[in-house]
């Protein structure tokens, strides 16, 4: 009797500690999106108004129309790319950082978060001054007679160089947090049963860290897709992708029942891609 | 000379070759060991860890590395694998120089302290891993990771992963890994300090009887002298980076070098003296030594090495004495352990138990008494 009444308070107190942060996300995040729904089944009214009829309009545009499917594909496959690259570029780093201790490996990771602490918007400007056509790289190689015969920024390649950097951070930090299986005397271990490095590392050190490689994707391509001050900047409004859509909709055009409707379309991805983590992570194991 | 990968055998061989092969030992040089470290050397920034080792280890031998935690034991352990390398000195395996070879061309099995499996691979996965390695045919692998389960008789449990084991079967898993390979040296790092008291007995009787059958050259390093006594042929005794002492147990045991091994290898008695020539004065009374010595000496016994009479006895020829005083009894069961004063130092003394034993009682003047072939003698340090 006794043991119940404390299962009970236990209980009692565990709903009342989770209540708060319930009732934030209800009231923050799903009702907004709920609203976004049923705005994205609404018609678009001029002057940003929004109707009150039901409509499948929206839908029915987004999938006929070209535009759209494009945009959400370039969105989908840039964002792969650039996941694809910042991993790439991470791995080693956060491998480093893995193996380092000390403070050296407080200092490399100081290095590491501190592009965190300026905003997106300074360092993508940053970007602009050292890939544009006066810019850093193009300037120095024309200094020793390369000239390259296309833009760095003001396209997707400016987007996928910036992103990329951009998301190195968050890349790494989540890697290193997935390392935590990878035991260095694993891979001596490889190494003394008549492994190579490399393969020590296909067989040992990538499957040990897929887990984190899997974390660090996820996040990173979720990231990719929904940002949209980058693409802008760097994109110099040709790169159309469907966050760069979602706001133009949304803050020009003042067509929030489009703009609702691919932000549905674009949660309809983030979802897509959980599961596909889920999975990895299931097959992992 | 390009190296080839494994010169020292053929790959397609089974255990029971190896066996004959490893048993013979008469392709070796008769000079040196079948792994000879020469004047192997570790220096750390302002830090020397292992220093000028020489260290023979004949063909089918186990060696032990046994010294307290921070004595260069392991560095040296995974010098001779390749996982550190060296600041001086040489790695000969059967006359071949493996300094510069890294460690997966030296053909050497290591089993880690904690293991070390492949979490994400099954039992199965782990053992087959070095012979994958080496590309040997799918039919060959799977036959011969077979005899290596059944060796260390995991059978049954070939489709597990490591964290679905225990400890000892995790132990197991890392040998039969090492094993499979056929290794030239088997190398073994504290294997056993992550295991139980029973189980590390088990452990022990096993590794040393897979190693006399194949008759494979290991070393072994522990910290734990019981271990290196119980397991191995030859003990060598490290301390700050040197090799104190090499020997078998018994000369480890009953004719240490020097008195960091007659404290580290079993428990001892220290008394300081004065020596003159076979004599040596431990204030009013005279001990007997083995040796003629000269200056401040101390001089050693082992607590079991000691018999308690009551006080006043006569002194013979053959034995020394001291007066005591116990201060402390405790009946262990197979022993007794009597704590007792003599000359200002307590004295530890084991007296084996019989039904008729009776305890003597804290407080008594007892003498101490010991054969003058058990007493040990050192110079002062200083």
């Amino acid at each position: 009797m006794a043991q119940q009444g404390d299962e009970t308070r236990r209980n009692g107190l565990a709903i009342a500690l989770l209540l708060p942060i319930v009732l934030v996300n209800v009231g923050v995040f799903l009702y907004p999106v709920l609203n976004l729904l049923s705005t994205s089944f609404k018609e678009a009214l001029p002057g940003g108004g929004i109707g009150t009829e039901f409509t499948w309009a929206n839908w029915s545009t987004l999938v006929q129309d070209r535009f759209y499917m494009e945009a959400l594909l370039r969105s989908v496959l840039m964002s792969l790319l650039i996941t694809f690259l910042t991993l790439l570029c991470s791995y080693p780093i956060a491998l480093y950082l893995h193996r380092s201790s000390g403070q050296w490996r407080t200092f490399l990771l100081v290095l590491v978060v501190s592009p965190l602490l300026t905003s997106a918007v300074v360092r993508t400007y940053g970007w602009v001054a050292v890939l544009a056509d006066t810019g850093l790289i193009k300037n120095g190689l024309e200094q020793i007679g390369i000239t390259l015969p296309f833009r760095l920024v003001y396209n997707m390649t400016g987007v996928v160089i910036g992103l990329t950097e951009i998301l190195m951070p968050y890349m790494i930090l989540a890697l290193l947090a997935g390392f935590g299986r990878l035991d260095p005397r694993c891979e001596e271990a490889a190494l003394t049963l008549g492994a190579r490095p490399i393969q020590a590392f296909w067989r040992v050190v990538l499957p040990l860290t897929a887990p984190g490689i899997a974390l660090g994707c996820l996040l990173c391509f979720v990231l990719a897709v929904s940002s949209f001050i980058t693409p802008r900047i760097l994109g110099g409004g040709r790169v159309f992708l469907l966050a760069t859509e979602i706001y133009d909709q949304a803050i020009v055009t003042l067509n929030w029942p489009a703009a609702g409707t691919l932000s549905i379309l674009v949660l309809v991805v983030f979802g897509l891609s959980l599961i596909l983590y889920t999975r990895a992570l299931r097959a992992f194991d | 000379m390009a190296p080839t990968r494994h010169p020292a055998k053929p790959l397609n061989m089974t255990l029971a070759e190896a066996d004959m092969r490893h048993g013979t030992g008469q392709e070796e040089p008769a000079a040196g060991g079948f792994l000879s470290l020469q004047g192997l050397g570790k220096r750390y920034q302002g830090f020397t860890a292992v220093h000028h080792l020489y260290l023979d280890v004949p063909r089918g031998e186990l060696v032990a590395l046994l010294g307290p935690s921070g004595c260069g034991k392991t560095t040296t352990l995974r010098m001779i694998a390749g996982l550190t390398p060296v600041s001086g000195g040489r790695v000969l395996v059967g006359g071949r120089d493996m300094t510069s070879e890294p460690p997966y061309r030296r053909d050497m099995g290591l089993v880690f302290q904690s293991y070390a499996l492949f979490p994400h691979m099954t039992v199965e996965r782990n053992v087959a891993f070095g012979l994958e390695m080496r590309r040997i045919g799918r039919a060959e692998v799977a036959e011969r990771v077979k005899e290596a389960v059944a060796m260390v008789r995991l059978q049954g449990l070939e489709k597990r992963r490591p964290r679905e084991l225990s400890g000892g079967q995790q132990q197991r898993v890392a040998l039969a890994r090492a094993l499979v390979i056929q290794p030239s040296i088997l190398l073994f790092d504290e294997p056993l300090s992550n295991l139980d008291a029973k189980l590390r007995d088990e452990m022990r009787t096993e590794i040393r009887d897979i190693q006399q059958r194949l008759g494979i050259t290991a070393v072994f390093v522990t910290h734990d002298q019981a271990e290196a006594l119980a397991m191995c042929d030859k003990v060598a005794v490290m301390n700050a980076g040197r090799l104190e002492q090499l020997g078998t147990p018994t000369e480890l045991y009953e004719r240490p070098a020097n008195p960091f091994v007659a404290s580290f290898v079993g428990r001892i008695n220290r008394l300081p003296a004065m020596a003159m020539g076979t004599k040596a004065k431990v204030g009013e009374r005279e001990l007997r030594l083995t040796q003629p010595m000269e200056g401040n000496i101390e001089v050693m016994v082992r607590p079991h090495r000691i018999q308690l009479e009551p006080a006043g006895s006569a002194a013979t020829e053959s034995t020394n004495r001291v007066q005591g005083e116990i201060r402390r009894t405790t009946y262990v069961g197979d022993l007794i352990q009597y704590v007792v004063h003599v000359d200002g130092l307590n004295w530890s003394v084991e007296q084996p138990t019989s039904a008729s034993a009776t305890l003597s009682p804290i407080g008594a003047k007892v003498d101490l008494s010991w054969r003058v072939e058990d007493t040990l003698a050192f110079k002062s340090a200083g």
